[in-house]
Order: C-alpha cells, then sequence, then structure tokens
C-alpha cells in the first residue's frame, strides 16, 4: 500500500504508460502518455513528477519516464479580476 | 374533426382507457355523431376517449392492455349484433358507435349492482373516498339500489394484509379487476401477483398466497397505482387522508429520473405518484421514489448552521451569517497561510444543475484554482474519458424508450432491476416481447431471472476481465466478418480503424487465449459476440461494474469499439449507455465540476473557452487542471491541503481505503459540509450548514439519458435556505459575488456560456416538459438520440484497448475476490433510505459466499465473518449463494458500520482515478467480534452524536 504522494504519482505515471503501450512502442507511448499529464494531471501534481525525474527517475518506466521529459513546468496563475 | 396521431400532445392527467397505436395508419369513424381519426389499432374506448367521450370503464386502464373483464364500457355498434367491450374492440373504417344508449345503460347500472352487492357500504369513512372509480362509476352509471341486498355470500370479512410498511391490501374492497395482477406484470415484470381461485373465490393472491411483504413483491407501487378502489392503498392516505394539490418534479434518487407528482396537504407530502407525462418513467416507479421520502422530515435531519473550532468539541449553534463568517475567514485563512491551491470543494451530484455549478464556480473564481471534483470521480468518471475519446461526448447516446426497438441487449456490469428498477423494467419488457439478452457479470443478475426470457446468455467472468471479454468479443466480430463495413466506412476514422482491426486481430485476444483470463468459455464468447452482432439492432447498457476497475476507460472505450465496428450507433434501438448511479451524475458532469472540465466538457486549458468564462465571471482563471478527490485526499496527507468545501457527498463513506480517507480528513484545517444529516464526512467537519431535500428546491435534474428535468419546491427548507442560496453567501462573504434571484437565472447563465445548453431555459422545459441536451442551433428542441448523422467530433474513433490486468490479484494470503453492488430498497451510502421503512428489506449488509468457499471455510449461513484485504479488515454475517463463482465474494455498502469500504484498495482507473471498487482480493474466517476499524467506528460515532446532542440542548436552553 501506497501512503507517500510522489509514490502514488509515479505509480500513476507507470500505470498510464502502461495502458497507452502502442505494441512497445516508446516513443507513441511516451507522447500519449505526455498529452494525459498535460490534459488530467493538477499544478503540483506535474511539478513533483517533473522535479522526480530531474532528481532520480529510475522507478519510472522507459515511456512515462520519457513522457515527463517532454513536459514544461507549468506556468504560475495569479488570479485577477477583469 | 377530430384528428389525434401523437400520443405526446395528450393530457398526461387524464386516463384513455387503453395504451396508444403506434401505427401510421389512420382509421376514421364516428362516436356519438363525432367524427374521429385515429391510428388503426386504436381501441373504440381510446378513439372515444380522445373526443372527450368518455365510457364507464374499471378493467381498463390506459398503461395495461385492455382485458374485458367488467363489461361496464359495452357500447353499440351499428350493423353489430350484442354489446361489445369497447376496450377491446378495435377501431375500423365507418364504424357508428353509440356509447349512451338506453340499452347499455340498464346493462351497466345491472353490472355495478352486481359489484356492489359484494363490496362494503362505507364510502364516507373509506380512505379512497374522494379518490376511487368505483364510486365514480356508481355515480356515473347512475346506480340508485342494489336488489340483491348484502345478505349473500361476499368477502366483507376477509382480512387486510397490512405487511407492507407503505400500503395495505384490503381484499374486502377488492372488485378483482385484475388491474393491479396486470400491472405487476405488464408495467413492473415482477409477476409477483395472481388471481388465486376460481369464480366467486377468485381473490387477488401475493406469490403463493404470502403476505406482500414475503412475497416476490418488489414494492414498486404499480399495483396500488393501478387499483380502481381502495384494496390496494397507501397507509399515509389511509392515515391522513386525500391529498389537495400536487406538483410535479424530480424523483432524487438514481440516474432514471422519474417523474413525480408530489401529492401535498399544504406542506406535507402525502404521497408520491408516478407522472405519466414524465418521458423517463412514463407513470412507472420504484420503491425507493414511490414511497422512500420520509426522510426528508426525518427528526435526523440538520436544520440549523453549526460551528467548532476542532473535531473533538462540541458544536456550536449559530446563524447563518455567523457560520458563513467563520467559515470564510477559515478558508481565507488556509489560503494566506499554505497558498491558494491547498482548498478546494466537493461537487454533489444529488444536487441540482444549478447548485453544482455555482459550487464549481465559487472554486474556479472564488478560490482562485481548478480544484473541483465530484462524487462522479468514484462512479462514471471513466465514462466521461472513454466516450469522449470515441464518439466525442460524454454521454450515452440514448432514450430509455429506445430499448423497446432493441433485438438484443447486453448488459455489462451493471444490475437495472436493482439499481435502476424502472428502466430496469422497461428493459423486461422488451425481453418478454422476445429481444435476446447477454449478460456480463461476475454475478447471477435478477435479469437473467426475467419470466418469459427468450434467449439469454450469461458470461460470468472473473472480477477484473471486463476488458479481455470486450477484446475476445470484438475479436470475434472482425476475424468472423460480422463487422458492419459500410457503416465504419462512412461514418469512422480509417486511420484508426485500421490500426485497430489490426491491433484486436491479434491471436492474444482470441476467445480462446482470453477465457483463460476471464474464465469464460471461448465458445460463449464467440456465441455472445455473434448474437450482438447478428441482429439488425444491438444495444449495449453498463454500470459501475464497467467503470470501477483500474481499466475502467479502457473498457468503456472497448465497448465504444464494439458498437462502432457493428454499426450499433445513431439510431433507435442501439448505442452506448451507461446507467447512471445517482439522480444528477450526468449534470454534475455536465456543469464542469471535474477540475479539468469547465461546464459542457470544455477543457480548462482551452483558451477560447476558458475567455468566454473569464468574461461572464469577471476574473482570469487557473489554466491548469485541480486536483481531483483521491489526489486532494494525497496532498491531505502530504501537508500541502487544508481546506474543503463538500455540498451533499459524503466521501468518508463511499470512498474506497476509509482510513486513509478518514487520515486525510482529519488533516484539514477547515472543513465545510453541507449536508441534510450528519454524514459520515460531517463527523470530521468545522462547519455544518444544513443541506436541503429535493423536496425543498427549484431547480433540475439530468438524468442518465441527458434529459433535463424539473425539480420544483413543495415545501419550505427545513433549514431556511435552499443549497444554492448557501452557496452565493459563501462566495460573498469569500469577496466573490454572487447575486441570483432564482435558479432560472443560473440555468440562463449556464445555457450562454455552454454551447450543448445554448437552448435550454426553464421557459423552454415548462413547454417541453424536459430537454434532452444538446439543445442549441443545431437541436432547438434537443436530442434524443445522438450521432444520428456525425460525431461531435466528425468520424467515429477506435481507440487501442490492450487488456493489462490489475494489480489487485488473488493470492495465497487473500485467495477470494471481492465485488460490491447494490440492492433495490437502499441507495448508495443510505442516508436517505436508511431513514426510511426501506430498511424492513435491507436493515444490515451482508457477504455472499459461494458454497464451495463456505465449505473449506466451515461457514454456515449468518455466521460472522471477518474480511481482511491488503487495507483494511471488517466483519459482516454470512450468506451462503451461488449467484457468483466460487471465489468471488460479494457486498453491498449501504450501511456505514459495515465498513465495505475499509477494505476496498486505494487502486484506480488509470485514466481517472476511478477507484477499482469492483475488485479487492480478501481472505474471509470466521470471527466472534466486529473489527477494530468498527469498534473505533461506534465510539467515534457516539462520540459525535453526543457532541450534536449536547449543541441541540445548548441551543434549546
Amino acid at each position: 500500500m501506497i501512503t507517500n504522494e510522489l509514490d502514488r504519482l509515479i505509480q500513476m505515471a507507470n500505470h498510464i504508460a502502461a495502458h497507452n503501450d502502442f505494441h512497445g512502442d516508446t516513443t507513441q507511448a511516451a507522447a500519449a502518455t505526455a498529452s494525459h499529464l498535460r490534459k488530467f494531471w493538477a499544478r503540483a501534481m506535474k511539478e513533483s513528477i517533473i522535479r522526480y525525474v530531474a532528481e532520480d527517475g529510475t522507478a519510472l518506466s522507459p515511456a512515462a519516464r520519457l513522457a515527463i521529459q517532454q513536459l514544461d513546468n507549468p506556468q504560475p496563475h495569479t488570479p485577477e479580476t477583469r | 374533426m377530430i384528428e389525434i396521431f401523437n400520443p405526446k400532445a395528450l393530457d398526461p392527467n387524464k386516463d384513455y382507457g387503453t395504451p396508444p397505436s403506434l401505427s401510421e395508419n389512420l382509421v376514421t369513424l364516428e362516436i356519438d355523431g363525432v367524427n374521429i381519426t385515429v391510428p388503426e389499432g386504436t381501441s373504440v374506448m381510446r378513439a372515444a376517449a380522445l373526443a372527450d367521450i368518455n365510457i364507464p370503464k374499471l378493467c381498463a386502464s390506459d398503461n395495461l392492455e385492455s382485458f374485458g373483464s367488467c363489461r361496464l364500457c359495452a357500447v353499440e355498434i351499428e350493423g353489430r349484433r350484442g354489446y361489445p367491450a369497447s376496450c377491446t374492440t378495435p377501431v375500423e373504417s365507418g364504424m357508428q358507435v353509440s356509447t349512451q344508449t338506453d340499452k347499455v345503460a340498464k346493462l351497466r347500472r345491472n353490472i355495478m349492482e352486481l359489484y356492489i352487492s359484494d363490496h362494503p357500504l362505507d364510502c364516507l369513512t373509506c380512505p379512497s373516498n374522494g379518490d376511487c372509480e368505483l364510486q365514480d362509476m356508481a355515480g356515473a352509471v347512475g346506480l340508485r339500489e342494489v336488489r340483491y341486498g348484502f345478505d349473500g355470500n361476499n368477502h366483507l370479512d376477509a382480512c387486510k394484509d397490512e405487511s407492507n410498511p407503505y400500503f395495505t391490501y384490503d381484499p374486502s374492497k377488492c372488485i378483482v379487476c385484475n388491474r393491479c395482477v396486470r400491472a405487476c406484470e405488464e408495467v413492473q415484470g415482477t409477476f409477483a401477483l395472481t388471481v388465486d381461485g376460481r369464480g366467486f373465490d377468485s381473490r387477488i393472491a401475493a406469490g403463493q398466497n404470502e403476505d406482500f411483504l414475503d412475497s416476490d413483491c418488489v414494492s414498486c407501487g404499480a399495483c396500488v397505482q393501478a387499483c380502481p378502489t381502495s384494496t390496494l392503498i397507501e397507509k399515509n392516505v389511509i392515515d391522513q387522508g386525500q391529498p389537495e394539490h400536487s406538483v410535479v418534479t424530480t424523483c432524487a434518487y438514481c440516474g432514471v429520473g422519474c417523474a413525480f407528482k408530489a401529492e401535498m396537504k399544504g406542506d406535507q407530502v402525502i404521497r408520491m405518484v408516478p407522472y405519466k407525462g414524465g418521458e423517463a418513467n412514463m407513470g412507472h416507479s420504484c420503491v425507493k421514489g414511490r414511497f422512500a421520502f420520509g426522510y426528508a422530515t426525518h427528526k435526523d435531519r440538520i436544520t440549523e448552521p453549526k460551528i467548532r473550532e476542532s473535531i473533538d468539541q462540541p458544536w456550536r449553534i449559530v446563524s447563518w451569517e455567523e457560520a458563513i463568517t467563520f467559515a470564510a475567514e477559515r478558508l481565507k485563512g488556509v489560503q494566506e497561510k499554505y497558498g491558494r491551491e491547498s482548498v478546494g470543494g466537493i461537487t454533489s451530484s444529488r444536487c441540482t444543475n444549478e447548485e453544482t455549478y455555482l459550487v464549481q464556480k465559487l472554486i474556479r473564481a472564488g478560490f482562485g484554482n481548478n480544484n473541483t471534483d465530484t462524487c462522479a470521480r468514484v462512479c462514471h468518471s471513466p465514462t466521461g474519458y472513454g466516450l469522449k475519446v470515441t464518439l466525442g461526448e460524454s454521454a450515452g447516446t440514448q432514450t430509455f424508450e429506445s430499448v423497446l426497438q432493441s433485438d438484443v441487449i447486453m448488459v455489462v456490469g451493471a444490475n437495472p432491476t436493482d439499481a435502476h428498477p424502472v428502466f430496469g423494467s422497461l428493459l423486461r419488457k422488451r425481453l418478454r416481447q422476445g429481444a435476446k439478452l447477454i449478460v456480463a457479470d461476475p454475478r447471477q443478475i435478477d435479469l437473467l431471472k426475467t419470466p418469459h426470457l427468450s434467449e439469454a446468455i450469461h458470461l460470468p467472468l472473473r472480477p477484473g476481465t471486463n476488458v479481455a471479454l470486450i477484446n475476445a468479443m470484438a475479436h470475434t466480430v472482425i476475424t468472423e466478418g460480422l463487422e458492419d463495413q459500410a457503416f465504419i466506412a462512412e461514418r469512422c476514422n480509417d486511420s484508426s480503424y485500421a490500426t485497430w482491426r489490426e491491433f484486436i486481430r491479434g491471436e492474444e485476444n482470441s476467445p480462446e487465449k482470453m477465457s483463460q483470463v476471464t474464465g469464460v468459455a471461448a465458445e460463449d464468447i464467440r456465441r455472445a459476440a455473434r448474437m450482438y452482432a447478428g441482429e439488425h439492432n444491438g444495444a449495449i447498457y453498463y454500470g459501475l461494474g464497467v467503470t470501477e476497475h483500474s481499466q475502467g476507460s479502457t473498457m468503456v472505450m472497448g465497448i465504444a469499439n464494439l458498437a462502432l465496428a457493428t454499426g450499433n450507433i445513431g439510431r433507435d434501438g442501439v448505442g452506448v449507455n451507461p446507467l447512471r448511479g445517482q439522480n444528477n451524475v450526468q449534470g454534475s458532469c455536465d456543469m464542469g465540476s471535474f477540475p479539468h472540465d469547465l461546464p459542457g466538457y470544455q477543457h480548462i486549458s482551452d483558451d477560447q473557452a476558458r475567455s468566454r468564462f473569464e468574461a461572464e465571471w469577471g476574473v482570469t482563471l487557473d489554466h491548469e487542471p485541480g486536483l481531483r478527490i483521491p489526489n486532494m485526499f494525497d496532498a491531505a496527507i502530504a501537508g500541502r491541503f487544508k481546506g474543503m468545501y463538500v455540498q451533499g457527498e459524503d466521501i468518508a463513506q463511499s470512498d474506497p481505503n476509509t482510513q486513509h480517507v478518514e487520515a486525510a480528513l482529519r488533516s484539514l484545517e477547515c472543513l465545510v459540509v453541507q449536508d441534510i444529516f450528519l454524514n459520515e464526512t460531517a463527523k470530521f467537519a468545522h462547519v455544518l450548514l444544513p443541506g436541503s431535500t429535493f423536496l425543498e428546491k427549484d431547480g433540475t435534474f439530468t438524468n442518465a439519458e441527458r434529459r433535463i428535468n424539473r425539480v420544483r419546491k413543495v415545501m419550505a427548507p427545513l433549514g431556511g435556505k435552499q443549497d444554492w442560496e448557501v452557496t452565493m453567501m459563501l462566495s460573498n462573504a469569500l469577496g466573490y459575488p454572487m447575486n441570483y434571484n432564482h435558479p432560472s437565472e443560473i440555468m440562463d447563465e449556464i445555457a450562454r456560456l455552454t454551447p450543448t445548453f445554448t437552448g435550454v431555459s426553464y421557459e423552454k422545459l415548462e413547454q417541453q416538459g424536459s430537454i434532452q441536451w444538446p439543445c442549441n442551433e443545431m437541436f432547438p428542441d434537443g436530442t434524443p438520440i445522438m450521432h444520428t448523422e456525425d460525431f461531435p467530433i466528425g468520424r467515429g474513433e477506435f481507440a487501442l484497448t490492450p487488456y493489462l490486468a490489475t494489480e489487485e490479484r488473488a493470492s495465497r494470503r487473500f485467495p477470494l475476490l471481492l465485488t460490491t453492488g447494490r440492492i433495490l430498497s437502499q441507495y448508495n451510502v443510505g442516508a436517505q433510505t436508511r431513514r426510511t421503512d426501506n430498511q424492513v428489506w435491507h436493515d444490515e449488509d451482508v457477504l455472499e459466499v459461494h458454497p464451495s468457499d463456505a465449505e473449506t471455510r466451515g461457514i454456515q449461513h449468518g455466521d460472522w465473518l471477518g474480511i481482511s484485504s491488503r487495507v483494511g479488515h471488517t466483519v459482516m454475517r454470512a450468506v451462503i449463494s451461488e449467484r457468483m463463482q466460487p471465489g468471488v465474494v460479494y457486498t453491498t455498502f449501504h450501511h456505514p458500520h459495515s465498513g465495505a469500504n475499509v477494505v476496498t484498495t486505494d487502486n484506480s482507473d488509470w485514466a481517472t482515478n476511478c477507484p477499482e471498487y469492483k475488485v479487492t482480493a480478501v481472505q474471509v474466517e470466521k470471527v466472534s467480534q466486529p473489527s477494530q476499524w468498527q469498534q473505533n467506528f461506534v465510539d467515534f460515532r457516539d462520540q459525535q452524536k453526543a457532541l450534536l446532542k449536547q449543541a441541540r440542548e445548548d441551543g434549546m436552553r
């Protein structure tokens, strides 16, 4: 059972990559995974996993790691009244 | 001349005697000198009623096939001998009918005289007084005397059956018109009632002459509705008398969204009667919507705002203003201390569209982040994802009525007769008419026991192997050449089809290979695939047994693939149909509850869409998605997420891995819960705001067929405010102004911002009764069947759906697979139904164990069983059942004390994080005491109840 937030993110990223397996084509799998993460992960989750890949990244599958390397650090948001 | 072709243009409050004929051939006849044109096959009785010529009747009702037993509707027809029954006589061209002649008048009086000679003459004290067809007919035929007297053989002393908690059966008042028996068969499809005995001894009997409660009766109320006398009547009417006014509204239980007339005395609901004008239910109901509304006035209702500094302190009853100020200041304080993204909220799939919309607006515009989610996360989020990818819209494709055109119906991971009972009855009706049935489910569901079922295949797959099964079916379709090539060429994306075709043809997807995974014989999978692809109209209905898996989204796409490949999309009788769990799951998703989706499934990163919202809302919005519910819990435990606003959703009971959820909730510095009861989540709250039930507010719900139905206020909110008013107050206190005077203004704003809702307004809802979205310039009256011409994404997309087993596997330590489900009488976490007499049917959750698994463990029926998984342990009573395969155990989660979710894990769907409720590896053994969690649960519950009680007493002083 996973209790640590980062471990959970790693598991989720691996899970997404595994379900987007294009007959083992890592490039395609990474592209699909990256697109998924961009669309559905919150800023803090993206930041954590990007930081993890920069520092270590070994617990990620090759496709997941490649996907996260393709992510840009999310832009900050400052709410303002228009 | 009167011409009536469209049955939907009729008065839903009038009984036309026999069902409409759907023939397109028209016939003109003359009734009492009036010319009338009706569809061929219409009865004389109905044709007359359409011209407002109302022939007396007792055994006829327009929701039942004509029966011709009472003979009261006899008429004279020019050129025919005798007095034919108008209910069983079809119209003919040029027919001349006389409904009121001296001869038929005498005949009718004689018939009534016989009826009344064996009927109590206690009209003044009878509960049906004022609402009795027998009384009306006695009046209509002019009955003045009963020459036979009342001393002969009669049934006046027959015993009442009061076993059902909601209605009484008094055989002394029964005229054996057979309407209840036919309603049970034709409308409900249960066949629980029969006429027992012959001639004078004929009596209505439940089951094998049992009490109603002990029989197969499912208490749907169809018989009570059908009864023309007070033989079957609601106990509420017996106790309180006839209602004096009624309001049409929408049921707040499951995703069928039945229309009801709330029949009232002042502000008291006397009974809920299914409304014939409601297109989702067409006059039918189930035990929950029909009878289980008493929770609305239950003594446990929270009616006063309460606050406290920490969860071990007693509540303080305060004014609305003080509670809202307290909540706003705390939430602001949390954001100042931990950052803008440290708070979030959960919208309710039980509340109205307008309320849900406001909560997500408050979060996005007021909190300034996208940390909004809804309970669809834990039920149908994979539907949203999977159908959007393949069909281009996150919704089911059909109307419920469409099932009446289906030739083969495949039900996957759903149990409609329990969880969506009114649709289940419609489905059964089609099965009795001869449609074939395929059920893919680890359990033998009741649909497989439908009386008069024709051909049916049950695929009892192992939990967690849906994708393997659907791929094997698609493999069969493609390799045996059963696909609809014309449809694929015309409607689908060529390249995605070619890629998918190559993938699905692979040997790894063959039924033979996959049978080792699914446990279903290859030949059965092939037979099912041939059956589904071979009939003209194939429809798929699915439920949470599809979505609540680690491959839930893949399975939804697999279902869409199969429907596309066989051309089963875009017309009546086909389609892909998610059966939604809660009344407004569809609506809460539509209204932008998901962290990545603005209302109408417009992605938050879409600059164009976002800027329209920014202009309307007057703020800039975060372009990144926010946290989903499970992410919120993880972030809370990690210390980054500290405040939550939860409206009408009991995450502490309904979400998996309860101990993890509880740890997350305990770590919050501000939890604001708005609910009708002190639910499990509220026990961790700092602010408790009274919620309002569906009876106490105006708004709309959207059902599983995308139908927007009006909810109408019939009584004042017990806490003084409707839920949308509370959200507005909180938003204003947080400094983001909201000023709506009525939910219709909120709907107008939704219509301005949501391309699929541009034509929706309360005015249009009043005119049409309901609207199925999309409703816009292209579809001004709404869209009953989707994707008839093209898809919102142009062409249908085939998605690759490789089968990847869940990590949750049976092992030596946990050798059984636990799967969970629902039961008819209870609803979801049970907060509502547990506070009604529905408890008589199911007052505790039990564990169903296969006899062979029971035998090896020495388990007997009724033993206490400890159930352990990798995450937790709980205790339930055993029921020995052969509904599942050996190796699979089953339970429900309607009672918090059972702790079903203490054992479910936090595994989840890869795409949406929808929890894998349907597969948990467990061990089961006999025990003698409740689990540690249950003991703690009782202690904590008692503590929180005491704190609530103390607050009430303090409030009284």
